[in-house]
């Protein structure tokens, strides 16, 4: 039974650790520390007077020593890492698009997804060191320098060690927040995927990329809240559960920031979860607008359309009826940087219907 | 007459509770329009429901969920009762002799490997993928005990029971554990729990049926059941097939079982301790278990299926997790009382 709850509780950190993805809109206080470029590059002139502007002008010579407060652990960089391992499909994409490949000494445990077509060039020279979690030998025989995960539960007196244990060996961990024990009951938010690049992006001194990650992200979203394809339109977000309870979206995960991105209402957004098991008469009750279908391989989007069409009950719903369904790849309602991907998608799906 | 009372009685119960449970739900309604719509089910001239949302709810969702509850509660405490006797053992239930680990296989070969996805409704590929898999654990429990199924003691039949059991424990286990991504493995973990969530009017017509024909077995069996407590050779000098009634009990059990799962995912529980109630409340005689046993098993399910669905507005709670909180202590004091007085 233990290692069923543990199971249990495992998707749910996946999901935290998911939303993690992309633009901070204004305020975000990692992205504040980002200056425009023009102010970076008057900044450059008098480089020492913040730890902030002297971080975010030098690429090249970055400002050494860091120190990056994550998941209750404060560690100090001394230099770049050299031979970094990510764990989790979120914590290797946010390197990937970072660009920083050349510094992975290997990566493990991709989602239930392959990774996405825009990082498969990167992702392939990087050696994967395991399936899933590396157990500790291989860990070990990847020598690294840096670790990252999306999920606390990569470092485990389990998988290999706990997170300090692990700095007293000389290897340097980061979680993204997500999956943080800690911070995961925290919602979801751009600013928290924002601040998880960054804090990358000083760890390896490549504060500009990381801006410039983070900008063009701010950028695809504000185009999106722009258009508001969805505005007015009630959803709910069906993720699966056909035979037994609907498991939907709740308020406070990714699929939450992608459903305000494009100005769709959640017919659930008052529940505290990302995901839960909610009822079919709330779902019957809500008659949404829209109906949002998370497609995996092991439940495709066609299934539950097809379950939904045959139902007594749910072929009645407006949104059955005229086939107002969305589709959506569960990678990207995930909080990495492809959950700006989902933005994307969505956004057009909507308009597209028009 | 005490019988008849406590039967008429239990009746009465179960048609209060069961209109009583149209009422309670996620969404909540205004009494008059559930009213209305039952009595437009019942023939009466009631008038319409002022919105077609309501028909939906009471009648669609809630009333087949109702009855499908009904029917596994009764079925699988009937089913206890029976096996209960024909092992000797009073811990065996339906789920003794491997059938639900059986079903489970079943269940997760659909949901983590997608096998038979797409060749029909999710729901009938689920149905049979767990209706075949239990029925595929008591052929191997056969195999295992070969001709001897119905020997005397049923000690050999239940751990034969335990070790199918475990094996396809093993085999969910090792999938979730390798194979399954977290989105699956959460659905696995529902589905072993246990939902009438998913139930609508065809599931509930055919566990009704099965529960209609499991109560008039379990009252044709009383005889021989009771026969059968004086030991196998005294109930066969009272002229019963001993053998017959063993394979009956043993077979019959797996098969409605299977239904129950395959309808509503495991639910563990009712088919042990209801037998037990009733035999501490009314004694051991199978002339009341036979008969309370199924009333009080569908009483039981129906209210803890209502809690399931009812005591956190927006979400299900996982029935077995109700079963299992409501009935312990409830054995629990049961047994506390016998002990008090000897």
């Amino acid at each position: 039974m233990t290692k069923r709850w543990a199971l249990a509780t495992l998707p749910f950190a996946v999901l935290l650790a998911a939303c993690s993805s992309n633009a901070a809109p204004s305020g975000s206080e990692s992205a504040s520390a980002a200056p425009t470029t023009e102010a970076s590059a008057s900044a450059s002139a008098d480089m020492s007077e913040t730890a902030e502007a002297s971080e975010s002008s030098a690429t090249t010579a970055a400002a050494y020593p860091v120190t990056i407060e994550n998941c209750g652990l404060s560690i100090t960089y001394e230099k770049a890492p050299e031979r970094a391992i990510t764990m989790n499909q979120g914590a290797t994409e946010v390197m990937l698009a970072l660009g920083l490949e050349k510094q992975m000494a290997g990566t493990a445990y991709l989602d239930d997804t392959a990774i996405s077509d825009r990082f498969k060039a990167a992702y392939d020279q990087v050696p994967v060191i395991a399936e899933k979690y590396p157990t500790f030998e291989q860990f070990l025989a990847a020598k690294p320098d840096f670790a990252y995960a999306s999920y606390q539960s990569a470092f485990s007196e389990k998988n290999n060690k706990e997170r300090p244990a692990l700095k007293d060996d000389g290897i340097n961990t980061y979680v993204s927040d997500f999956g943080c024990d800690q911070d995961k009951d925290q919602p979801a938010s751009w600013e928290r995927v924002n601040d998880q690049i960054m804090d990358i992006a000083k760890i390896f001194g490549q504060n500009e990329k990381g801006e410039m990650l983070v900008k063009d992200m701010t950028a695809t979203l504000d185009k999106v809240k722009d258009n508001k394809a969805g505005k007015g339109a009630k959803v709910v977000w069906w993720d699966s559960g056909k035979t037994d309870a609907p498991f939907v979206a709740g308020g406070t995960g990714g699929p939450q920031l992608l459903m305000d991105a494009v100005g769709l209402e959640n017919a659930f957004k008052s529940e505290q979860s990302n995901w839960f098991n909610g009822t079919w008469e709330n779902f019957v009750a809500a008659d949404p607008d829209w109906i949002v279908l998370a497609d995996a391989s092991w439940d495709t989007a066609q299934s539950k359309i097809e379950h939904a069409k045959a139902d007594p009950v749910l072929k009645e719903l407006r949104a059955v009826k005229e086939d107002k369904f969305v589709t959506l790849p569960f990678s990207q309602t995930t909080p990495g940087v492809t959950l700006v991907d989902g933005v994307e998608s969505l956004d057009k799906q909507l308009s597209e219907s028009k | 007459m005490k019988r008849l009372v406590v039967i008429a009685g239990l009746i009465a119960a179960l048609i209060v509770s069961a209109i009583l449970a149209l009422g309670v739900g996620s969404v909540s309604l205004p009494t008059h329009e559930v009213i209305t719509v039952i009595a437009g089910h019942l023939g009466l001239n009631a008038g319409a429901p002022s919105d077609q949302l309501y028909e939906q709810i009471v009648w669609e969702l809630r009333a087949p969920r109702i009855v499908a509850a009904l029917a596994v509660g009764s079925i699988l405490a009937v089913a206890g009762a029976g096996l209960q006797r024909v092992t000797r053992n009073i811990l065996a239930d339906p789920y003794l002799l491997g059938i639900s680990s059986g079903a489970s296989v079943g269940a997760v070969t659909v949901i983590v490997f997608g096998v038979g996805q797409g060749a029909g409704p999710m729901k009938i590929v689920m149905f049979v993928a767990a209706l075949l898999g239990g029925l595929g654990a008591l052929g191997m429990v056969m195999l295992l005990v070969g001709g001897r199924l119905m020997e005397a003691s049923g000690t050999r039949t239940i751990l034969a029971g335990v070790v199918v059991g475990q094996l396809c424990a093993a085999y969910v286990s090792l999938a979730i554990m390798v194979f399954a991504t977290k989105d699956a493995a959460v659905a696995v973990l529902n589905w072993t729990m246990g939902s009438f969530a998913g139930v609508r009017w065809g599931d509930a017509v055919i566990t009704i049926g099965v529960g209609i024909i499991s109560a008039i077995a379990g009252i044709w069996l009383i005889k021989p059941l009771d026969a059968m407590a004086l030991g196998d050779t005294s109930a066969a000098s009272l002229g019963i097939n001993v053998e017959r009634t063993r394979s009956v009990v043993l077979i019959g059990s797996a098969l409605v079982a299977s239904v129950t799962v395959a309808t509503v995912g495991p639910i563990g529980f009712i088919g042990l301790i209801i037998p037990h109630i009733v035999r501490m409340i009314f004694g051991g005689q199978y002339a009341a278990i036979m008969v309370l046993s199924p009333l009080l098993g569908a009483l039981f399910m129906l209210w803890s299926d209502t809690a399931s669905r009812a005591l956190v507005p927006s979400r299900e709670i996982p029935v077995g997790v109700v079963t299992a909180v409501v009935g312990a202590p409830l054995l629990a004091w049961l047994i506390w009382r016998r002990g008090g007085r000897p």
